[in-house]
Parts: structure tokens; sequence; C-alpha cells
């Protein structure tokens, strides 16, 4: 198994800005890394930097301990799955699968065996003498996995590799990814704009926006303990509100702090309650299947907040809502970086009148 | 299955004999004697192939078209495709003013570079010789710029795939790109055999040697033969004409299905 190492990569195209700022990283062995961040962040360039598949001018990447900088895609012993899974039209299951060990000089025999094993662990069997074109994306994207596979490499790239299939399949094939990475033990790098696939997959999720890594650390860290406002905002369905912090019952002074509270931090309340809470006015409810999302009006802003069915307030009624200050996050207002909580609230005395909504307005 | 509207097949069947006529006339014509042409009398006879291939050296004209016309199609299409994907898929200095130079070779009437590639010819000493006929018709501009559009349009993706794969910038191209371009490389192909089938101008200059000489300086050749009262033999030239587009016709009857579509359905999602 092999560890990768970024260190300061940078990346410009020609007559065109920088894409990349600086990126460090460091990849321990059979980590399942998740790159995520949106359109135009920089992660694919990132992950093709790792493949070879663009030169790296500045900084550093090094694979298994060695310098890759230079190295040639072929050799840098890794495998790779593209977003539209780049099969090779003219080449049947069998042969897309079996490619890169003929390549490799591997005897006709062995490798038609070796693609056999890897078809049937994806249940592509019956498929294998079938070309690309008829088969469905699901079987596509398993071919395309099947051919990294069979290569039986110590590192996968994986570049938005769900992103084509409908919501049912992705969810299927998400399992099976997690169930593959258990079974081969490889380093994956995967990059998606999906947090949903970077929640659920990833040891690690490195965060990335305009060419900068935001964060990088365990799906936990980054959901209760964002380095920032952005991170904050990107993960998590529906987002982390937020409010300033100056609206919160016994917060009048704090200009300079916002806020940011997860929706199931927030309870509904038909009756004012005797913690601190806001009252608010429902706009839209939404039905998910076993929660509803509540959409409401506040003196401090809009609020989305999770509830069950069963709590669901009246269409356009008023109630109220308390939310827990253990699972708040708090920002700077002007830069967006987050605070400690004891330097956000102050005093612990006031702290605690805090929490015990004593200060309730 | 759809069902044909009969009167578009019919109409489709009178223009298509309408373009067939001459040549089914000019072979209904070399099957007849001279005198039969001439006289009207219906006479039916092989003898107009014996003598075009026995009296005429036919046979050898032939055969130096297929060498000739083969070996610069199959020249003309590898440099072809090897500077097409050089063109399509790599950044280096002065590429583009290599390609744009390639466009330009479109814009030069070919008569022109007669008189230099001539001279050029002599001064190899290479004039009378196979190579002397191959040579200036390997580079072709055209094909080039026609390859290098259409593997543009392949997913660059496959070559990292195949990149990815193991494979090196020449297994690309030969095991990824060259099959999936195969109907634009056999069309090309078959545009560069026709035209080097029928071309007239640069065999009559650069050789001199009736065993170098292709079937259109032949069948030129042919009209001097006089049957008599300065008529032309035509029973006799169109039995050559006849021998010389059939391999055209075979040439393309053997492509045609490589032709009609292609294949990166299912690459891309």
């Amino acid at each position: 198994m092999s560890g990768i190492t970024l260190r300061d990569i940078r990346k410009s195209y020609p007559n065109g800005p920088e894409i990349l700022h600086g990126v460090s990283m460091d990849i321990k062995p059979g980590e399942f890394i998740v790159i995520v961040g949106p359109s135009g962040c920089g992660k694919s360039t990132l992950l093709r930097l790792i493949a070879g598949l663009e030169r790296c001018e500045q900084g550093d990447i090094e694979i298994g301990g060695k310098r890759a900088n230079n190295l040639a895609p072929q050799n840098r012993d890794i495998a790779m799955i593209f977003q539209n899974y780049a099969l090779y039209p003219h080449m049947t299951v069998r042969e897309n699968i079996a490619f890169g060990l003929e390549l490799r000089g591997m005897p006709k025999a062995e490798r038609n065996a070796r693609a056999e094993s890897v078809a049937k662990t994806l249940q592509l069997d019956p498929y294998l003498d079938r070309k690309p074109g008829a088969l469905s994306g699901g079987q596509r994207q398993r071919v395309a996995m099947g051919r990294a596979m069979a290569r039986n490499t110590s590192i996968f790239l994986m570049d938005e590799p769900l992103s084509n299939l409908d919501n049912s399949l992705r969810v299927t094939m998400r399992t099976e990814i997690k169930e593959l990475h258990r079974q081969l033990g490889a380093t994956i790098v995967y990059v998606t704009h999906d947090q949903t696939e970077a929640l659920s997959l990833a040891d690690r999720i490195a965060v990335m926006k305009d060419g900068d890594l935001l964060q990088f650390d365990t799906p936990e860290a980054i959901y209760d303990r964002p380095n920032n406002r952005f991170v904050a905002g990107f993960l998590g369905v529906p987002p982390m509100n937020f409010l300033p912090v100056a609206q919160l019952p016994g917060w009048q002074g704090r200009q300079d702090l916002m806020v940011g509270l997860r929706p199931e931090a927030m309870s509904v309340h038909l009756d004012q309650p005797r913690e601190a809470a806001l009252p608010v006015r429902l706009v839209l409810s939404e039905m998910t299947g076993s929660d509803l999302i509540l959409h409401c009006d506040s003196a401090a802003g809009r609020i989305t907040l999770t509830s069950g069915r069963k709590d669901r307030p009246r269409d356009t009624s008023n109630f109220w809502v308390s939310y827990d200050l253990d699972q708040a996050v708090f920002f700077d207002n002007h830069s967006g970086t987050r605070v400690d909580l004891a330097s956000a609230i102050g005093p612990s005395k006031r702290c605690a009148e805090f929490r015990n909504g004593s200060s309730r307005q | 299955m759809k069902r044909e509207n009969p009167f578009m097949v019919g109409l489709a069947l009178v223009v298509g004999l309408l373009f067939l006529s001459p040549v089914l006339y000019s072979i209904w014509i070399s099957f007849e004697t001279a005198q039969a042409y001439y006289t009207g009398s219906p006479e039916f006879t092989l003898d107009n192939y014996v003598r075009a291939v026995s009296e005429y050296n036919f046979a050898r004209y032939l055969m130096n078209s297929i060498i000739v016309s083969g070996l610069v199609t199959l020249l003309g299409i590898t440099i072809a495709t090897m500077a097409a994907f050089a063109f399509a898929r790599f950044q280096f200095r002065g590429g583009d003013l290599l390609f744009g130079a390639t466009v330009a070779t479109l814009m030069i009437p070919s008569h022109i570079s007669l008189i230099p590639n001539y001279l050029t010819l002599a001064k190899a000493g290479l004039l009378d010789t196979y190579a002397g006929l191959i040579l200036p018709a390997v580079s072709n501009g055209f094909a080039a710029f026609f390859l290098r559009q259409y593997i543009r349009g392949i997913p660059k993706a496959l070559d990292e795939a195949a990149y990815m794969d193991g494979a090196t910038p020449m297994q690309v191209l030969w095991r990824v790109i060259v099959p999936i371009a195969r109907p634009a490389i056999f069309s090309m192909g078959l545009y560069i055999f026709i035209t080097e089938w029928n071309n007239y101008i640069w065999p009559l200059i650069a050789v001199g040697k009736d065993d170098l000489f292709t079937l259109q300086i032949g069948l030129a050749r042919l009209y001097r033969i006089n049957p008599g009262e300065g008529l032309v033999d035509w029973p006799l030239v169109m039995a050559a004409s006849t021998i010389t587009i059939l391999p055209v016709l075979a040439g393309f009857l053997l492509v045609e299905r490589h032709l009609v579509r292609g294949i990166t359905m299912g690459a891309i999602k």
C-alpha cells in the first residue's frame, strides 16, 4: 500500500489565473480520502495532478515515499475511474477490463482469468462479451471500476464516479465502493461535489474552495467543528443556519459573531419552552419521508430545521424554536472563521446563564 | 418494419439507372467487336479484354496502378493519422504554425508543385521509379486536417484512461484512437486511393518507361490505336476502361461497411 503526500501544490495554465494556491495534504496508506467542493474549486485538477495527467510545475507530489512529479501516468501504479467512465467503445467488457494487464505484458490466459474474476465480483460476468454500447449506465460504471480493480494497484483515484447514475443506483454503488475499499485496503482519493457521498465514504474529507484547501479532517470533525462558514454551510442537508448572535436572547451586545446551528440542533415547541428559544412563523414545510424540513421566519432571519412528522406545526402557524448551544458553532462575522465557544461567550457566568435559558426575554 | 413508399423506390431506381447508364453502356460496348460497333450488327466477344492485356500491356499497368495507389494510400493515411493525432492531442512549440502550414497546402493548386517536384526527383535520381510516382503524393495535408478534426471529436478521457492503463502515446494511437476513428480513416483512405488511381498528370511527367505506366496513361495511349479510317477503337478503349474502374468498385464494396457508422457509442456516458 502506498500513501500520497502533496506539498504546496500550485497549478496555473498558460495565460490563465492560478487554479490551485498551494495545497498540501498527507494521505496515509489505505485511507479513503474524499475531496469535496463546489464546481471549479480545483478538486479534479488536484486529482489529475496526482494521476500525472497534468504536469505539476510547482510543489511536490510523493507517491509511496518517492517524488512523482516527473513520472508518467503509466509509471505511477495508480488506477483511475473517470466521471464519464471512458470505456473503450470498440472493446468488449472483457477486453476493457484486461487492457491494462495486456499493456503490462500479462499472458492472455492469465489476464482473461483475472478479468473474469473481477467481473464476477462486480456481477458483470453475464456481460463479458458485450461492448459498452450495449450496457446500462450502472453496468458501464461497474466496468470502469473493474478496469481499475483488475490492475491490482495500491492507489485508486475516482473522479465523481457516481455523478451520472440515478439516485437509487448511486446509493447502491456508494455502498459497494465502501465495501470494495474494505476488501482491497487500497488508498482511495475520491472527488465529488456531493456532500452526502463525502460524509458517508470518507475516512477524511478535504474541503476545497477556489483552489484553496479549507479543511482536511474526519467527517465528524468537519461536520461538528467546521473551520469556517463555507465548510459549515457546504456540508449537511439541510445546511447549517447562520444567525447573528446579537439576535439571540441575552446576546444583544455581540455584533461581531454569527452562530451556526445545524437543523437537528434545534427543536420545535408549540408553546414557549423554559429554555432559550426564538419565536418563529412557518413559511414552508417539506416532507422527506420520516422527517419534515421546516422553513421558518424569525427575527434573526430564515431558519431551517428538521422535525418528526408527529410534531408538525400547522401551516403558517407561529411556534417556538429552541437550540442546543453545545452543538452550536460560532464564527467571526468578518473573516468567517470559527471562534471557540469559550472566547465567544466570554465569562463562564454568562455562559451558564445562557445555557440555562435564564436570559430568556 | 417501415414500408417503403413505392413511388420513391421507383424514382430512386430510375435515377440510379440514369447515373449507371454510361458505365453499363461502356461495359456493353467493351464486349462488341470494333466492326460490330461501327456497323451496328450484334457480335459479342472477349477479344477486347484479351487484346488490352496481351497486346497493350494492361495487366502491367493494372499492377502498377495497384502498387502506386495502394502504397500512396497506405503511407499517406499512416502519416496523416500520426500527424492528425499529434495536432489533435499534443501542445508543442510551433504546433499551431505547423498545423497552419498544413492547412495552407490545401490552398495551393497541385499543378504549381509539378515542376518543383519534378526537379527535386530528377536531382534525387527518382524519375522513372516507383518511388518517384509514390513519394510526392504521400504527404496529404487534407487528410491530416480531416483526421485531426475527427480525432478532436473523440473524448480525450479515452486517451487518459489508456495512459492510466499503462499505454504509451503510440499505443494510445494504434489501440484506442485508430479503431475508433476507423470510419474516418477508411473514408479518407478510399478518397486518397481513388484520387491516386485517377491521377494522370504526375505519372505522365514522372515516368517515361512503358513498364512503369499506370492505367490512366495506358488508357490515354489507347486513343491513338486506330482501327482504320480515322476511327477510335471504342470497344478496346471501353474494355480497358472497365479494367480501370472494376478494382475501384471492388475496393469500395470492400471498405463500405467500415464507412457506415461511428463506434464511439457507449464510451462516454
